[in-house]
């Protein structure tokens, strides 16, 4: 398992340097003049960042998800908080704010997603915790209710901001530039952070609340911490560049298939794993067609979904 | 039985706990559990043997009332501090997550920082899993994920175990190795042992029993004293006869006909 492990380190960092070096026009390391290193800087590389901190941000928190809530078929846009910031930063691009600046769009979301992952918390509680299948439901409901007045929104403006708003909604990693990376690295890092720190509690709240108390560790105060920290990193990665399927819910199944259930080692795998399939596939989606860019959370799916069925007609990827 | 020259580890002092307004209730609820003491607990469903596990373990909170471990409240122990002194095994184990069995073992030492005398393997061996360390709990049967949870148990190294029907899904083999596992542990270490448990002839073979009805204790003490024909007919409804051995052992036969059944027939 540590061996695989280290094979994850490694394949991501390998992803890392591809990326940043292969692309429309490959760019040789060793023979930079002031264009390449100028396409390096000041493009390439946010936009690998931003990548990254998205895809680390999904993995992790779609592991995180599926071991607070107790279900293999948890992701990170299964709360709403996804929904809740698209409808915030559409609001955003059609009612053409610009009081933050280039950040307008990104704090919109973030609002959204933030304000979004209260409601369902309150809604998940009762009796003085979080209840998985409460959360779930609120979460479910409220996602429909926010994909639902988009839809409205959408259907009735006739602005121009609505192809923008869709390009968010669908993932848009074209956008990405230095400014935004700081407060990503910020909020990923730490719900990374938090989630190692927790990832005993987590493993004994898989086992349930009984077991959770039995081996020391209170089952409700360790639930809030994690939904917190999910709700933090969800929300980065979406006013990062918008929604990408397939992370969230199948790389920890792809992770835990080669490295176990452990979440000590199933979280920071899957956020690598996350960070590099998002990378690999925005570096498809960038030079595939050029100059024509597609959408990184198309690639994902269509790389992702073969090799996740492929593994499970093998044992254990699932529980199932 | 002179419980009172031992220590007493839990103390539940009036104890009482409802579930909602009409949920089953426990009341009034007072007995302690001394050092190296086995006690079974036996009841009809719904009688309140797990919640009076719970209560023990800190899992629910009492109403009214208290629960002291070790002279202290039960309540004032830090987390980590509590697993170290009592370890509770659920009834139900619902586990839809591929861990490992030696992973899982391996939780039992979450409350430590410098792991205790066992380790994971020692308490695999203890209960016959060595083969299957590696496989994943999601692939035993029932019987073997109720070991694998008992060497969790095992591995945390609680002085005082509260176990919720640990027979339940284990073959008869499997239920006489671990009752005698525990005894062998009490010889070691001391440990107390408060079970729920199903079947009353393995009741019969504890130091104590108490016997529950709707929440309240009906009998507690040694078996011989607290298992009457007719305590059992009041907790159970139905009828049995207690036989006895040539060496003197008590066993309980169960009648096949209910008590209603019967008056129905007449």
């Amino acid at each position: 398992m540590k061996i695989n492990f280290f094979l994850i380190v490694l394949i991501f960092f390998a992803v890392l340097a591809i990326s940043l070096f292969l692309g429309p026009t490959p760019i040789n390391p060793l023979a930079l003049d002031g264009t390449t290193r100028e396409i390096l800087i000041n493009i390439r590389a946010p936009r690998i960042a931003v990548a990254v901190l998205m895809g680390m941000a999904l993995g992790a928190s779609g592991a995180v998800l599926q071991g607070i809530l107790r279900n293999p078929l948890a992701d990170p846009y299964i709360l709403g908080i996804s929904s809740g910031a698209s409808l915030a930063a559409a609001i955003g691009i059609i009612g053409g704010v610009t009081i933050f600046g280039t950040f307008s769009i990104p704090v919109f979301a973030f609002a959204g997603a933030v304000l979004t992952g209260g409601i369902v918390g309150v809604m998940g509680w009762k009796r003085g915790g979080l209840w998985p299948e409460r959360l779930l439901l609120a979460g479910v409901g409220l996602s429909f209710l926010f994909s639902a007045l988009l839809m409205l929104i959408m259907s009735v403006s006739r602005d121009e901001g609505i192809r923008r708003a869709m390009l968010w909604i669908f993932g848009d990693l074209s956008m990405s530039d230095w400014e935004r990376v700081p407060y990503g690295v910020l909020f990923v890092f730490g719900g990374v952070a938090i989630s190692l720190w927790r990832a005993k509690a987590l493993n004994a709240l898989i086992l349930g609340d009984e077991f959770a108390h039995s081996l020391g560790f209170a089952p409700q105060t360790e639930r809030v911490l994690l939904f917190i920290s999910v709700g933090l990193m969800t929300a980065a990665s979406v006013s990062l560049g918008g929604m990408i399927g397939f992370i969230g819910l199948l790389i920890p199944h792809i992770a835990r298939f080669f490295i176990g259930s452990d979440n000590r080692l199933l979280v920071p795998a899957s956020a690598l794993g996350g960070g590099a399939l998002l990378c690999a596939a925005d570096l498809i989606a960038r030079s595939a067609l050029p100059p024509m860019e597609l959408p990184a959370g198309i690639i994902t799916a269509i790389i992702g979904s073969p090799y996740f069925l492929y593994l499970l007609r093998r044992k254990n990827v699932l529980s199932v | 039985m002179s419980s009172a020259s031992k220590p007493m580890i839990l103390e539940l002092i009036d104890a009482c706990f409802s579930y909602g307004k009409n949920g089953h209730v426990v009341d009034n609820l007072a007995f302690s559990v001394g050092e190296g003491e086995f006690i079974g607990l036996l009841g009809a469903n719904g009688s309140g043997k797990s919640t009076i596990l719970k209560l023990g373990s800190g899992i629910l909170k009492p109403s009214a009332g208290k629960i002291m471990l070790w002279g202290k409240q039960l309540q004032s122990y830090r987390n980590k501090d509590r697993a170290k002194l009592i370890s509770y095994l659920p009834q139900t184990l619902d586990i839809s997550v591929p861990f490992t069995i030696r992973e899982l073992v391996g939780m039992g030492l979450y409350p430590y920082d410098i792991p205790p005398a066992i380790t994971p393997d020692e308490a695999l061996d203890m209960v016959g899993l060595t083969d299957k360390a590696d496989a994943h709990i999601t692939d035993l049967s029932g019987g073997e994920k109720r070991r694998t949870f008992i060497a969790m148990t095992l591995l945390q190294g609680a002085g005082l175990l509260l176990l919720d029907e640990p027979l339940a899904n284990l073959d008869i083999k499997y239920q006489i190795e671990l009752v005698r596992l525990l005894r062998t542990l009490r010889g070691q270490r001391n440990i107390s042992v408060v079970m729920a448990l199903h079947d009353i002839n393995i009741g019969l073979q504890f130091d104590k029993v108490m016997l529950i009805k709707n929440g309240g204790i009906l009998g507690f003490g040694r078996p011989e004293d607290v298992l009457t024909e007719s305590s059992i007919t009041d907790a159970f409804d139905i009828e049995v006869k207690i036989l006895r051995q040539t060496d003197g052992k008590a066993y309980v036969s169960y009648q096949e006909n209910y008590r209603k059944w019967q008056g129905m027939q007449k």
